[in-house]
């Protein structure tokens, strides 16, 4: 077995990225610990009011030059940026699988992620674009110009700690605006290094600011009377109850992608050995730790007699559960390993209480992912193997809540009808799958299942980065979404100007 | 690198895989064409076609690899081990010796090749094509060092 170099070798101190100066703070300072070994690899703070505030005057002061800045000059800092990020991918890559637990596979596929972002913004001479009409009336035209706001707040979550302030950050500096990140403070050092790169690019001063912080950085970002609107991803709780009931208070644009209860449909004529490796990144990649995992996989017995169904039932599992039980387990930066740990103990104590809770509501443990095995002599504190339930119901806690980590969730349904039923009941609404080899089915499924990103023989329905990141129901709160033209729109007004000349 | 035995290799041990093997054939041919000047052209480009090879197929990864696709779990039954070959040149070997231990080198990166491309076909965008490319160009060298085998023995 051979662990990858790492590429932090001594803890490093993360500081603040405020006007294209690093910053120290007067807050608390916490330690980013990786998961997988248990060493501390940065401090970081958690910053003060008065300093979060001061980063927004920063940015404030830097509008009206930036806004003034031709989108194509714009566009080349992202280029730039694009490029800087490439030269430094594997250095990056292992960053993150260092700060969060994430395989290196994973975290390549985050960096890229991330930069296919920047590529899109990029695009923004086009993007930006309005529309017009002469003559509305002989002799005068209108049309529509979009123009930036101001100060934008992006708050990361800790799942994607590269990629998700990516989905805003670059649409809304592209767009002219100026923006005040607050990465999560349990892994933020991936978005330090960002911050490194954005300085060579060639941002001036204050466009692109890192302030790492906790509850009360984002508090602060909730009152500043000059945060225009905020991007925030996490918890159906936090978004929804504290964020977005905020930002209708004081008048902000909000975009809250929250939690999810994800489920994925085989039907009988799926082919298994693709649906069982699609569910294996799905349930199991990232450790589950992602709003788009797997969380129900609902087998389906739709003009099955009842021998029929069993007899598809059995093969599935078969299947299903004997690849779950062998996916190796251990330190990210093992090429061999599958799955990492998850981002913290707390995070690992949550999921067990999970388990013990299916448990307890009559669900069969299957496969219990407590009894942990890894490749490699690592501590356990936060590792979880693979679990399996069957027998559950939609209505158990879990097969109704989010776990958020490596569980999966088997339920039966008689019908098709049925499936869509209990996913159009569950309160969340981000995204399912269905796997069938049936276009009847697939239309069916994406016409009428209530959730944003619905995939068709897809685990995980991530969308690109020339699409919207839907969501719907508890998933998501806001209008417009982030990614792609969407976001375009989020970091802009539409201004409407009817001319005529005498 | 991955462990000999293993049977399920992750993209990343994969493509680890793929950089230790064009490597350690790029250096192969340069020894040839040191050895045997008579074919030191062919063998020098042997040599640059592994280093364009590995480039290609480790670049395409590094601009698909997406999360969001089964990387982890698209090399179901390889085992790297199996893939493994003998690249090191004796010095009593004459050219019939060295050009056997080439088509050695080559069957057992064909077949490499050949099962990464039809294991992950289905799975991961655009990396199969990749290791098409790689079967292509391995292929046609083996025809060449038949043809340098060929012409060795009539002179």
């Amino acid at each position: 077995m051979t662990v990858l170099t790492e590429p932090i070798r001594q803890v490093l101190e993360i500081k603040n990225f405020v006007g294209n100066e690093w910053v120290g703070s007067k807050g608390e300072v916490v330690d980013v610990v990786n998961p997988a070994t248990l060493k501390v690899i940065a401090r970081a703070p958690i910053s003060t009011e008065d300093e979060f505030n001061a980063a927004v005057d920063v940015a404030k002061d830097a509008f009206p030059d930036w806004r003034r800045t031709p989108p194509l000059a714009r566009a080349r800092c992202l280029f730039r940026l694009k490029e800087l990020v490439e030269e430094r991918f594997e250095e990056l890559s292992r960053v993150q699988t260092m700060e969060h637990g994430k395989t290196i596979d994973e975290a390549r596929g985050e960096t890229r992620r991330g930069i296919e972002q920047i590529e899109v913004a990029a695009g923004v001479p086009s993007l930006m674009m309005g529309y017009n009409l002469e003559d509305i009336a002989s002799g005068i035209d209108e049309y529509l110009i979009r123009q930036p706001l101001g100060v934008f707040g992006i708050i990361g979550p800790f799942n994607f700690p590269f990629m998700v302030p990516l989905w805003f950050a670059p649409y809304a500096v592209a767009a002219g605006n100026c923006i005040v990140m607050k990465p999560s403070s349990e892994d933020p050092v991936s978005q330090a290094k960002l911050a490194e790169l954005v300085e060579e690019a060639g941002f001036p001063a204050g466009v692109w600011n890192v302030v790492n912080g906790g509850r009360s950085t984002v508090s602060a970002m909730l009152n500043h009377p000059d945060i225009e609107g905020i991007c925030f991803v996490g918890s159906t709780a936090v978004g929804r109850d504290v964020v977005y009931r905020k930002c209708g208070e004081t008048g902000k644009r909000v975009i809250a992608q929250c939690g999810a209860k994800n489920f994925l449909l085989v039907m009988p004529d799926a082919d298994i050995d693709k649906t069982v490796a699609a569910c294996m990144t799905s349930f199991y990649g990232n450790a589950g730790q992602r709003c788009l995992a797997g969380g129900n996989l609902v087998v389906v017995g739709e003009g099955l007699i009842e021998r029929e169904y069993d007899a598809f039932y059995k093969k599935v599992m078969n299947a299903y559960v004997g690849t779950a039980s062998k996916i190796r387990v251990g330190y990210g930066l093992d090429e061999t390993v599958q799955v990492g740990p998850l981002r913290d103990k707390s995070k690992k104590e949550r999921v067990v209480k999970f388990i013990e809770k299916g448990v307890e509501e009559g669900a069969d443990l299957t496969l219990d992912g407590r009894n942990v095995r890894l490749v490699g002599d690592w501590p356990k504190d936060c590792f979880l193997n693979p679990s399996v339930f069957e027998n559950v119901s939609p209505d158990m806690s879990v097969g109704k809540d989010e776990i958020f980590g490596p569980v999966t969730c088997v339920i039966r349904a008689r019908s098709f009808d049925e499936a869509i039923e209990m996913i159009d009941r569950n309160p969340y609404g981000n995204a399912a799958s269905i796997f069938t080899q049936s276009g009847r089915w697939a239309r069916e499924f994406q016409y009428r299942v209530q959730c944003g990103n619905v995939g068709v023989n897809i685990g995980i329905v991530a969308p690109m980065a020339f699409f919207p990141f839907s969501g719907m129901k508890d998933s998501f709160f806001g209008v417009l979404h982030g990614q792609g033209q969407e976001a375009i729109r989020f970091f802009t007004e539409s201004k409407v100007v009817i001319q005529r000349w005498f | 690198m991955t462990e000999a035995g293993s049977d399920e290799a992750t993209a990343s041990a994969v493509m680890s895989f793929v950089e230790r093997l064009e490597d350690s054939s790029a250096k192969f041919y340069r020894e040839m064409a040191e050895r045997h000047p008579e074919n030191g052209e062919a063998f020098l480009r042997f040599a640059k076609e592994s280093e364009k090879n590995k480039t290609l197929i480790i670049r395409t990864y590094q601009e698909t690899i997406t999360d969001a696709l089964e990387a982890c779990f698209s090399f179901k039954g390889l085992k790297l081990g199996d893939y493994e070959a003998e690249t090191v040149l004796l010095e009593k070997n004459n050219i019939f010796d060295d050009i056997k231990i080439a088509l050695k080198l080559e069957e057992r990166a064909n077949a490499f090749y050949l099962d990464v491309e039809e294991r992950s076909a289905q799975l991961l965008a655009t990396i199969p094509r990749a290791f098409k490319k790689a079967v292509e160009t391995r292929t046609r060298r083996v025809s060449e060092l038949k043809e340098i085998l060929k012409a060795s023995a009539g002179s």
